[in-house]
């Protein structure tokens, strides 16, 4: 089955003449330029390459064409065989694998996978509506996109490029990020959004080189923002906006902070604002009624998030299954401990988990990457301990702390760990 | 599988000690409570010791005993590295 809507629906993309920029090959085309492609809706699109899957966007936002974009680092058999099951023709370049079971097209659907907690991918139902959450007129950006394709953090600029006017995209593939700096400075890039890791791993590879792309807006995402990150940032861009984003595949961009802060403020729980989402915390876990939720999500959606109140802020700290360490009957937030750590000026990136030990159960122990990259540094891991025990309980304080050369990181931007 | 000696877990409980500020005395027969030594150090020597023999400690094998002594650790810590 082929989808065609007609030309009219041209009319719904302002962004058509935005410029699209590919920075491995330096080539630069528009929305509008893009070479048209017919999609044997439902559609899952393999590609090799961010810029890649732009063509396949573009005729989903003419057409409505039931799509589903997945990277072909991620594409495995298995996710191959239960795609065409549920009805997708995959496409993967020139090779077409039809669905073993068909079924007719929803007319708008767009399909995000999410790894959830168990690693193995579920569809979230979307449509270019629910995934463009910025509106209003906005100052002209040319964004960088360093995301994954097909993943909600990537959906979120690609749509940005495509429905606001003055809003272009420089693709640069996660596999490339290393050089976007260099890329940022020869196109110009004036608004990045990224996770803290990849943040972090920018200001530490980068130095002084960074300060070159002129930065306007910076925004972040995917992981818990901490006020270290934040405040290097601002170092870095004192003149621009630098924003953190609370968004996922299920409640989509539900928290937009723009003060400069950690966490948000806690005035806004429990607040009804048309079009917003409304907030809470049930149990220490965050709540989110959004208007921008995925597909058959209705309701407030548990988050699985962490979160605790401090000095008037509502912090995230991290995955619930994953933050808290139970020492001896005592609970220990890890993310909290990953903010103490991330605060120490020669520390760039922390990562906190318990391990096994006798007669507490568990114990505080965090692997470190500092600035210098050091990973024989004499004194410092004694002078982080102090720095710890300064600032957090006893219990709280870990006991081993493992030096690493460089921030780890996988294809989703957040660290790998 | 390697093994750390009796006198260097000695050393390794000096260095957990020192990293609160005490003191490790030479006589194995201090009490624990006397210098301060409680289950948060003595979970961290442990580690210490896995991540030099690369191993996990089978604290299931000692069964119950009592750790009251600075020589108790040793001891323990000793034997659990064989087990």
């Amino acid at each position: 089955m082929t989808h065609s809507r007609g030309s009219s629906s041209n009319d719904r993309l302002p962004g058509q003449s935005n410029a699209l920029i590919d920075a491995r090959s330096g080539a630069s085309t528009t929305w509008a330029a893009l070479p048209g492609v017919t999609l044997p809706a439902p559609v899952a699109v393999v590609v090799g390459s961010s810029f890649d899957a732009l063509a396949a966007v573009h005729a989903h936002a003419r057409t409505g064409a039931e799509l589903l974009v997945v990277a072909r680092t991620r594409m495995d058999e298995n996710l191959r065989n239960e795609l065409r099951a549920a009805g997708f023709t995959v496409l993967d370049g020139e090779h077409v694998d039809p669905a073993t079971d068909d079924r007719a097209a929803e007319d708008g659907r767009l399909w995000l996978l999410t790894s959830g907690s168990t690693g193995r991918a579920t569809r979230v139902g979307h449509t270019l509506s629910s995934l463009t959450t910025v509106s209003g007129r906005l100052p002209p950006r040319r964004w960088l996109c360093p995301y994954s394709p097909g993943t909600y953090a990537w959906w979120q600029v690609v749509t940005l490029g495509l429905s606001s006017i003055g809003q272009d995209l420089v693709i640069v593939d996660p596999a490339d990020l290393d050089s976007w700096v260099a890329a940022g400075i020869e196109h110009g890039i004036t608004a990045a959004s990224g996770t803290p890791t990849f943040w972090r791993r920018t200001l530490m590879s980068h130095g002084d080189d960074i300060t070159r792309v002129p930065l306007k807006q910076v925004t972040l995402g995917g992981e818990p923002v901490d006020q270290a990150v934040l405040d290097h940032l601002h170092a870095a861009f004192p003149s621009a906006r630098i924003s953190w984003i609370y968004a996922s595949s299920e409640v989509g961009a539900s928290i937009v902070v723009h003060d400069g802060r950690a966490g948000f403020p806690v005035e806004w729980l429990e607040r009804d604002s048309p079009g917003r989402a409304r907030l809470a915390v049930v149990d220490g876990e965050l709540v989110i009624t959004s208007p921008h939720h995925g597909s058959g999500l209705v309701g407030a959606v548990r988050t699985g998030d962490a979160v605790m109140v401090e000095d008037g802020r509502v912090l995230i700290t991290g995955r619930i299954d994953a933050d808290e360490i139970n020492v001896g009957g005592a609970k220990v937030s890890a993310g909290m401990v990953r903010s103490v750590l991330q605060s120490h000026p020669d520390v760039a990136w922390a990562h906190v988990h318990g391990r096994k030990a006798p007669v507490v159960g568990r114990m505080v122990v965090a692997d470190v990457v500092l600035t210098s990259g050091e990973t024989a540094a004499p004194g410092i891991v004694a002078e982080l301990t102090r720095w710890c025990q300064d600032r957090l309980p006893e219990y709280g304080v870990p006991r081993r702390i493992r030096l690493l050369a460089a921030i780890p990181a996988k294809e989703t931007l957040k660290s790998d760990v | 599988m390697s093994v750390v000696p009796r006198e260097q877990i000695r050393l390794l409980m000096g260095e957990v000690l020192a990293a609160q500020g005490k003191e490790l005395p030479d006589d194995d027969s201090v009490d624990l409570r006397d210098i301060g030594f409680r289950s948060l150090d003595f979970s961290e020597l442990a580690l210490r010791i896995e991540d030099e023999i690369g191993e996990e400690l089978n604290f299931d094998a000692a069964g119950l005993r009592q750790v009251q002594s600075v020589g108790d650790v040793l001891d323990l810590l000793t034997e659990l590295q064989g087990q």
